[in-house]
């Protein structure tokens, strides 16, 4: 087997790899949004249990928490499928990460405008939404992506859990062909790929939607 | 619950050393991730422009790869060229590898808010350019990342669980035996879960303390 | 007896002239002055004088030996020339104390007890001791401006640079520094001084000499510079100057000389925390 043949033995696995990636960022961008939005405009009780929950996800490891969800759960008569076992461990860490992401993001919006869109008589919804949040997430464009290739460098853990992605394959490769080295070595290169592609993705959607004066 | 606590007490050795095990490959590779993390730095910002590339590449290509991925083709892959590494030292080079590349990130946005007139001065009153980095460009660099070297530390600290899957005998490696001789799978991790919390609380409350104590009048922090 | 001979000094950079035959003698305790408007190449002439930067023609004789040459220790030149830059350039991470002792400690592997005792002498001679272990953020420029003096004095050099010394100050803090060229002076010692301030070029009292798209129009005694026989870029570069002064606002005598500066607004952007 050639090392190209190895590299389009693995290409099988890339789809759920991305598949993983993307579901655990949209739901980290979600469980984010949420908590952010919720602490800026919630009660101060509110900020305090937000605060706490974005501790805790990040102070527990990735593998842990997707042990306790996907391996855990049935032990209290719960069993979810794989992919959802990722996006509720690796997905909402990584909510718990954006949480902080876009607070600081939310801060850079200059408080005047909010002001003064208060003054126009916005309620704070609409102000949120029409003024903060579209500021906002381009502020927290390097953040999001540094959070996006953080999700794709730990989703090879889905093979813990049974998805077959480029991770798992290597490994029953590994076990047939005896070839480890190069097949791992294969494997990181495709990973790096991804990261690229993923990369200079996320950076050129930002050029199409930049605002002149804004982050520039 | 209870009845998983008390499986935990009785396996009471294995538990500590494996706690043991957490700490010590987390305080280890902090330690050699962050003397590489500098010796990286220095490379990416002196010598020709060969070096600086070659050195930029290393730091892409390791915080672009996942850690796990270099874990298995240490620990799986080089047996079978004959040769066998223990999955502690698989762990600490994998691990300094992908730690250092990502210190020498941080050091390098530090690098770019120094004044580049307190360099020149530096060279203009006759240090060599060893000299310069030591005296000058590291003191400055380091305090103005200390938040994000420490988070650094917190991640080798959870990212060790990790070594796991390398059958380093850490200690989510106890808890996963415990887990498996008892069926309860939920309080093993649970318990797990509630250990690192503690664990990163600390790290988390010593960081905030030497962020105190290293920030100078005036000088501006890279967040 | 003469410190310093630049003969013919050239540099050209990226197709442009930056210096074109620059030629002047600094005799041992002599002061001089080169007067320019910005972009002369001024701060260039001064850089090529300790290498950091590097010319592409001409001699530079310094103490007697040729430092354009090959096989120069640069570093040894450079720790017998004082450069006190225009932006002061203290190491923010020092106190006053340690920004002067770094080098007698790590150059001279001068003792700590020495060296800091060296350094006070220094600071005191800059009427700064008592500021010794503030941090430069904590300084006013004009005493930023000091200690940076002093830091260069320390190494006891055989001529001081100065690059644009009264740029970064406001015009009160301006007559100090003049006053503490006049104090230099009378200790003889050699001052080599690079500015487009019109005021110091005329209060310093060394010969003045005027530097223009890379070369010396004109050099002699200051009334000779600025007098009715003066060369006519000189004066529309003193109309200039002087047109520049009427323009800016008023000196509020009335505010206190040394005011601290505030600290910094926070740094840049870095990493997104993880």
């Amino acid at each position: 087997m050639s090392f190209l043949q190895i590299l389009l033995q693995l290409a099988g696995g890339v789809g759920y790899t991305i598949m993983v990636t993307v579901a655990c960022s949209l739901t980290g961008v979600v469980v984010g949004l949420g908590v952010a939005m919720l602490s800026r405009i919630g009660p101060p009780w509110l900020r305090g249990l937000l605060g706490a929950f974005t501790f805790i996800f990040r102070a527990v490891p990735v593998l842990v928490l997707l042990f306790i969800v996907f391996f855990g759960l049935p032990n209290a008569g719960l069993r979810v499928p794989p992919l959802v076992a990722m996006m509720l461990s690796l997905g909402v860490i990584a909510g718990a990460y954006l949480a902080e992401v876009f607070r600081g993001a939310f801060d850079s919006v200059d408080a005047s405008e909010v002001l003064a869109a208060e003054a126009m008589g916005l309620s704070r919804f609409q102000i949120l939404r029409l003024i903060e949040i579209p500021q906002m997430l381009r502020f927290a464009v390097p953040g999001m992506i540094n959070e996006f290739t953080t999700v794709l460098k730990y989703s090879p853990f889905a093979y813990t859990v049974g998805i077959p992605d480029v991770m798992k394959e290597a490994m029953s490769l590994s076990a047939t062909t005896l070839r480890g080295v190069e097949i791992y070595l294969a494997v990181g290169i495709i990973y790096f790929l991804i990261y690229k592609l993923l990369v200079t993705g996320v950076w050129a959607l930002e050029k199409r939607t930049r605002i002149p004066g804004l982050t520039g | 619950m209870a009845s998983f606590l008390a499986l935990m007490l009785e396996y009471w050795p294995q538990v500590l050393s494996g706690l043991g095990n957490t700490l010590l490959l987390a305080a280890v590779i902090s330690v050699t991730g962050l003397a590489g993390g500098v010796v990286v730095f220095y490379l990416a910002i002196s010598g020709g422009p060969l070096r600086r590339r070659l050195t930029e590449g290393y730091i892409s290509f390791f915080i672009g790869t996942p850690l796990i991925v270099l874990l298995f083709l240490m620990y799986y892959g080089l047996p079978q060229w004959g040769l066998k590494l223990t999955p502690f030292t698989v762990a600490v080079i994998g691990f300094t590898l992908n730690v250092a590349a990502y210190n020498a990130r941080y050091l390098m946005t530090a690098f770019r808010g120094l004044d580049p007139d307190e360099l020149q001065a530096a060279r203009a009153q006759g240090f060599s350019d060893l000299q310069v980095f030591q005296l000058v460009i590291l003191p400055q660099v380091m305090r103005l990342s200390v938040p994000a070297l420490t988070n650094q530390v917190i991640l080798n600290l959870k990212d060790s669980s990790i070594a796991f899957l390398i059958q380093y005998a850490e200690f989510f490696a106890q808890m996963q035996d415990l887990a498996i001789r008892s069926f309860r799978f939920l309080d093993a991790y649970l318990v797990a879960g509630a250990v690192y919390l503690a664990l990163v609380s600390v790290v988390v409350v010593a960081a905030r303390w030497l962020e105190r104590r290293y920030v100078l009048p005036g000088v501006r922090r890279a967040r | 007896m003469t410190l310093l001979s630049v003969q013919d000094l050239k540099l050209e950079y990226d197709g442009r002239i930056i210096l074109d035959g620059v030629s002047f003698d600094l005799a041992q305790g002599e002061l001089k002055v080169i007067m320019g408007p910005s972009g002369s190449g001024k701060s260039t002439l001064l850089r090529c004088l300790n290498r950091l930067a590097t010319p592409t023609g001409g001699r530079v004789v310094f103490e007697g030996r040729d430092v354009l040459g090959p096989g120069v220790d640069e570093r040894a030149l450079r720790q017998r020339i004082g450069f006190v830059f225009q932006n002061f350039a203290l190491y923010r991470h020092l106190t006053a104390l340690q920004n002067v002792t770094l080098a007698l400690r790590h150059l001279r592997r001068m003792p700590a007890a020495e060296a800091d005792e060296r350094a006070l002498r220094q600071l005191a001679r800059m009427d700064m001791q008592a500021h010794a272990h503030k941090y430069p953020a904590q300084l006013s420029g004009g005493q930023k401006q000091r200690v940076a003096i002093a830091r260069a004095l320390a190494m006891d050099p055989a001529v001081l640079f100065f690059d644009e010394p009264t740029s970064a100050l406001d015009p009160l803090m301006s007559r100090e520094v003049v006053n503490i060229l006049h104090q230099l002076r009378d200790e003889r010692v050699s001052m080599l001084c690079v500015t487009h301030d019109l005021y110091l070029a005329r209060a310093a009292g060394g010969r003045v000499m005027f530097l223009d798209e890379g070369r010396i129009h004109a050099e002699g005694e200051v009334d000779e510079l600025f007098g009715p026989n003066a060369d006519p870029r000189v004066r529309a570069f003193f109309h200039q100057e002087l047109r520049q002064a009427q323009t800016a606002p008023p000196i509020d005598v009335a505010q206190p000389m040394d005011q601290a500066q505030p600290a910094g607004p926070s740094g840049p952007a870095g990493l997104a925390e993880r």
